[in-house]
C-alpha cells in the first residue's frame, strides 16, 4: 500500500536536503502552541462577557476562569507522557497535524463555551483538548531535530523550545489588538477573538505540517566525524521509552527539570506584583508589564543560547551553572530589594529566567546523550510530567509563603524574601540529582529480539 | 531549495520579530 502524505515514510528528505528547512517547520508548531503563556490575557475580558465593562453577578470569576491555563498546562504533560510513544512511531507530521487540529479545534470549542457561556465548553476546548494539542505539539518536532543534528543537539532543539518562549510575544499583542477590533457594543470581542486565533493558529502550524522531514536511517552531517571517545555521560546506545522510566536516570533528570521549573514558574507568575511591592511607589502597573515582558524575552532567549552553549561545555555542566548562579542570584534578591536597586534587580531575574527557559531547552539534548536517539521523543513526553508537577509547586510555593509572611505582620516590600531562599534550597536539590547522574546501566540498553551485533541498536536512531 | 529556506525563515521570523519589538516597546516603560 502506497504511503499517505501524513506517513513518516513521506517525510523522509531526498538526498541533498537542506537540514535548516527542518527548524522553521518546528518554530512553526512551537510559536503556535507558546500561546498558552499569553493566555492571562483573556482572563479578565472572559470576566466580562456578560457585563462587558464591569464583572456581572452571572460572569464567571476569576479564579473559575484561572483553572483553564492549569488544566491545559495538566494535560500538556498528560498527552506529552501518553503520546509519546505513539508520536515517535508515526512521525512529525502526522503529531503535528494532530496537534494542529488540537490546538485550534480547542479555540473553536472554547468559542461555543463563550458564546453559550458555559464554562465547561472553555475547559473542554481549550483546556483538554488544546492541553493535549500543546504536549503532543511540544515534542513532536524535537527527536527529529536531534536525527538531523547530531552534531548541535542542543542548539538544534533549543530553536524550537526558544519558539515555545517566543509564542507568548507575539500571542499578547495580538490577542489584545484582535479584542480592540473585534469589539462592539454589545460585545468585548473575545468570542470573535477566538475563532480568528483558532483559524490562524491551525493554518500556520500547517506550515510545519507540510515542510518537516526527517532524515534517512544512520543520516550524518557531511563531514561530520562521530566522535571517539565521547563525553562521560553521553551514549552510543539506546533505551527503549518502556524501560528508561525505571532507570534512576530517568528520576534524577526528572528531578532537574521539576526543581529548575519549580523556582522560574513561581516567580514568573508573580512577577508583576513582586516588583510593584518590592519597590513600592516607584514601579507603576504598567512599568510591571514592561518587567514582566523583559523576563519573556530573557525566557526566550536563554532557551537557545544556553542550549546551543550546552553543546560545548555539557549538558551536566550547563545545569550545574543553572543551579549554582540561580541559587546566588535567588539569595542576592532580597539584599538588592533592600538596596533599592531596580536595575541590578531586574538583571538578576533576567538572568534567572533565561536559566528557567535554558532548562526547558537543554533537557531532549541531556536525554539525548544519556538514552540514545532511539526513544527520545517519547522520553522526553515522560519526563515533561515534572512540568506539570512545578506547574503548580512553584506558584502554590511563592503565594502562599507571601501570604503567610504578610498575615504575619511582615511588610509587603520584604515579604518575598523567605521565598527567595526556598527557591535556592529547591535549586539545591536539583543541583544533587544533577551531580548524581551517571551513564545508564548496560542492563538498561535496547537490544533487538533478533541476534546481532551490539551496534546494531543505535542503526535504528534515524528510523 | 535557497528560496524555500528564505520564505520559510521569514514565514516564522517575522512575526517572531514583531512581538520581540513589541515587547521591547513595552519593556522600555520599566525604565522610564
Amino acid at each position: 500500500m502506497p504511503a499517505s502524505f501524513l506517513d513518516r515514510e513521506s517525510t523522509i528528505a531526498p538526498s541533498g536536503y537542506n537540514r535548516f528547512l527542518v527548524p522553521p517547520a518546528a518554530l512553526a508548531v512551537h510559536l503556535s502552541i507558546g500561546q498558552a503563556y499569553a493566555f492571562s490575557t483573556f482572563n479578565l475580558p472572559l470576566t466580562k462577557l456578560i457585563g462587558l465593562s464591569h464583572s456581572a453577578p452571572a460572569d464567571w470569576k476569576l479564579t473559575e476562569v484561572g483553572w483553564t491555563f492549569s488544566i491545559a498546562i495538566a494535560f500538556l504533560g498528560l498527552s506529552a507522557a501518553v503520546f509519546g510513544h505513539w508520536v515517535d512511531k508515526v512521525g512529525p507530521r502526522k503529531s503535528m497535524l494532530t496537534s494542529a487540529l488540537c490546538f485550534g479545534g480547542g479555540f473553536i470549542v472554547s468559542a461555543f463555551g463563550i458564546r453559550f457561556h458555559q464554562l465547561w465548553l472553555l475547559y473542554l476546548g481549550y483546556g483538554v483538548l488544546g492541553g493535549c494539542g500543546l504536549g503532543i505539539g511540544y515534542i513532536s518536532p524535537v527527536s527529529t531535530l536531534i536525527k538531523w543534528f547530531p552534531d548541535r543537539p542542543g542548539m538544534a532543539t533549543g530553536m524550537a523550545i526558544m519558539g515555545f518562549g517566543g509564542g507568548a510575544l507575539i500571542a499578547a499583542p495580538l490577542s489584545l489588538l484582535l479584542m480592540e477590533h473585534f469589539k462592539t457594543a454589545t460585545s468585548n470581542g473575545v468570542l470573535e477573538t477566538f475563532v480568528t486565533m483558532g483559524v490562524i493558529y491551525f493554518m500556520f502550524m500547517l506550515i510545519g505540517v507540510y515542510s518537516v522531514r526527517v532524515p534517512v536511517a544512520d543520516w550524518k552531517p557531511a563531514g561530520w566525524v562521530e566522535p571517539v571517545e565521547p563525553r562521560s555521560l553521553v551514549t552510543k546506545a539506546n533505551v527503549a521509552d518502556a524501560v528508561a522510566w525505571r532507570t534512576p536516570q530517568f528520576w534524577l533528570l526528572w528531578g532537574v527539570l521539576c526543581m529548575n521549573v519549580s523556582a522560574g514558574i513561581g516567580v514568573l507568575g508573580q512577577a508583576s506584583p513582586m516588583i510593584q511591592e518590592i519597590f513600592s511607589g516607584r514601579v507603576t502597573p504598567a512599568a510591571a508589564a514592561g518587567f514582566v515582558g523583559l523576563l519573556s524575552l530573557f525566557n526566550m532567549g536563554g532557551r537557545f543560547i544556553w542550549a546551543s552553549i550546552s553543546d560545548y561545555i555539557g549538558r551536566r555542566n550547563t545545569y550545574i551553572v543553572f543551579f549554582a548562579l540561580g541559587i546566588l542570584l535567588y539569595s542576592a534578591v532580597p539584599t538588592l530589594g533592600h538596596l533599592g536597586s531596580i536595575a541590578m534587580f531586574v538583571a538578576a531575574f533576567a538572568v534567572i529566567l533565561s536559566m528557567y527557559g535554558g532548562g526547558f531547552a537543554t533537557i531532549p539534548a541531556y536525554l539525548r546523550d544519556v538514552f540514545g536517539t532511539m526513544n527520545v521523543g517519547a522520553i522526553h513526553g515522560r519526563l515533561l510530567t515534572a512540568w506539570s508537577v512545578a506547574g503548580v509547586l512553584g506558584p502554590v510555593l511563592v503565594n502562599y509563603i507571601r501570604q503567610y509572611q504578610i498575615d504575619s505582620g511582615v511588610p509587603k516590600a520584604q515579604a518575598y524574601s523567605v521565598t527567595m531562599y526556598i527557591m535556592c534550597s529547591l535549586l539545591l536539590i536539583g543541583l544533587i540529582c544533577n551531580l548524581a547522574m551517571h551513564a545508564v546501566d548496560e542492563k538498561y540498553h535496547y537490544r533487538p529480539k533478533s541476534p546481532g551485533p551490539k551496534s546494531s541498536a543505535s542503526s535504528r536512531s534515524a528510523s | 531549495m535557497k528560496a524555500r529556506l528564505i520564505v520559510l525563515w521569514l514565514a516564522v521570523g517575522v512575526p517572531l520579530l514583531w512581538g520581540v519589538m513589541k515587547t521591547l516597546e513595552n519593556a522600555l516603560k520599566l525604565f522610564r
